[in-house]
């Protein structure tokens, strides 16, 4: 069974892959929002929305090897994005950081 | 960007939780990710934050530049001060059986222990420092100095 063999591989169900599969294309989808984004806040966006999506891939990524402390690294990525959205709105805006 | 009430709220109600998350990072290190370089590198994200929302002259007044530059250096001491220690001792350099020599294991994690904090101390200082070098001046409003003038000293 192809299937089983995957489950297998894996170390984990259908429903985690599928949703990985999903969030990737989703990551996907994005990018080609970003690279085509017509104004700066079309890719700012997306960029964030990256970001998010890339949180949720870490964690998933954690429950598949079946190693939560992926977890923090999650919450680390957040904050980051968190702070990288708000200094690139600040430059956008203001040309500087200070 | 202070004038913002959003951005506001949502700096000042992050900023503790993210100075929790970086000290839990800093203990936990030997059980999930993480360590001194992660834990410091959450601090400076955390007074980064305020002085992208607040201005870089605020965030300068709450953790001065005298302190930062300061804190670069002396995580590096604590850090090779572990080291010399063992030296003085009578141990090869870093050595952390030194710090309790009737049990040589159980000083290890003690040692690791003094050695990431030393780290965390150190990239603390320098990411601060690393935003001071970026922003500091460069609003006009603030009517900072530039260093501009010290670096070509410097050069020449």
């Amino acid at each position: 069974m192809s299937l089983g063999a995957t489950t297998m591989f894996f170390g984990t169900d259908i429903p985690t892959l599928v949703a990985g599969v999903v969030l990737l294309f989703s990551i996907l989808l994005m990018l080609v929002r970003a690279i085509a984004g017509p104004t700066v806040w079309d890719r700012i966006l997306a960029l964030n929305a990256i970001g998010t999506k890339s949180v949720l891939v870490v964690a998933l990524l954690g429950f598949m090897t079946k190693r939560p402390e992926f977890l923090d690294i999650a919450l680390v990525y957040a904050i980051l994005n968190f702070l990288a959205t708000i200094a690139i709105l600040k430059y956008a805006r203001k040309r500087r950081l200070g | 960007m202070k004038d913002n009430p959003i951005m506001r709220l949502a700096v000042r109600w992050n900023i503790p939780f993210m100075l929790i998350f970086a000290l839990y990072t800093q203990t936990h290190g030997e059980l999930g990710p993480g360590g001194g370089f992660q834990s410091g590198v959450i601090v400076a994200a955390a007074f980064v934050l305020y002085g992208l929302v607040f201005g870089g002259a605020e965030m300068r007044r709450v953790v001065p530049r005298w302190f930062t530059d300061l804190l670069g250096a002396v995580g590096v001491l604590i850090y090779a001060g572990a080291g010399v220690y063992a030296m003085a001792m009578g141990y090869e350099f870093l050595d952390h059986a030194a710090l309790m020599p009737s049990n040589p294991g159980g000083a290890e994690p003690w040692g690791m222990t003094v050695v990431e904090y030393g780290v965390g101390i150190t990239v603390f200082g320098v990411m601060m420092t690393i935003f001071n070098e970026i922003t500091e001046g460069t609003n006009p409003e603030d009517n900072e100095p530039t260093d501009d003038s010290a670096d070509t000293e410097y050069g020449s």
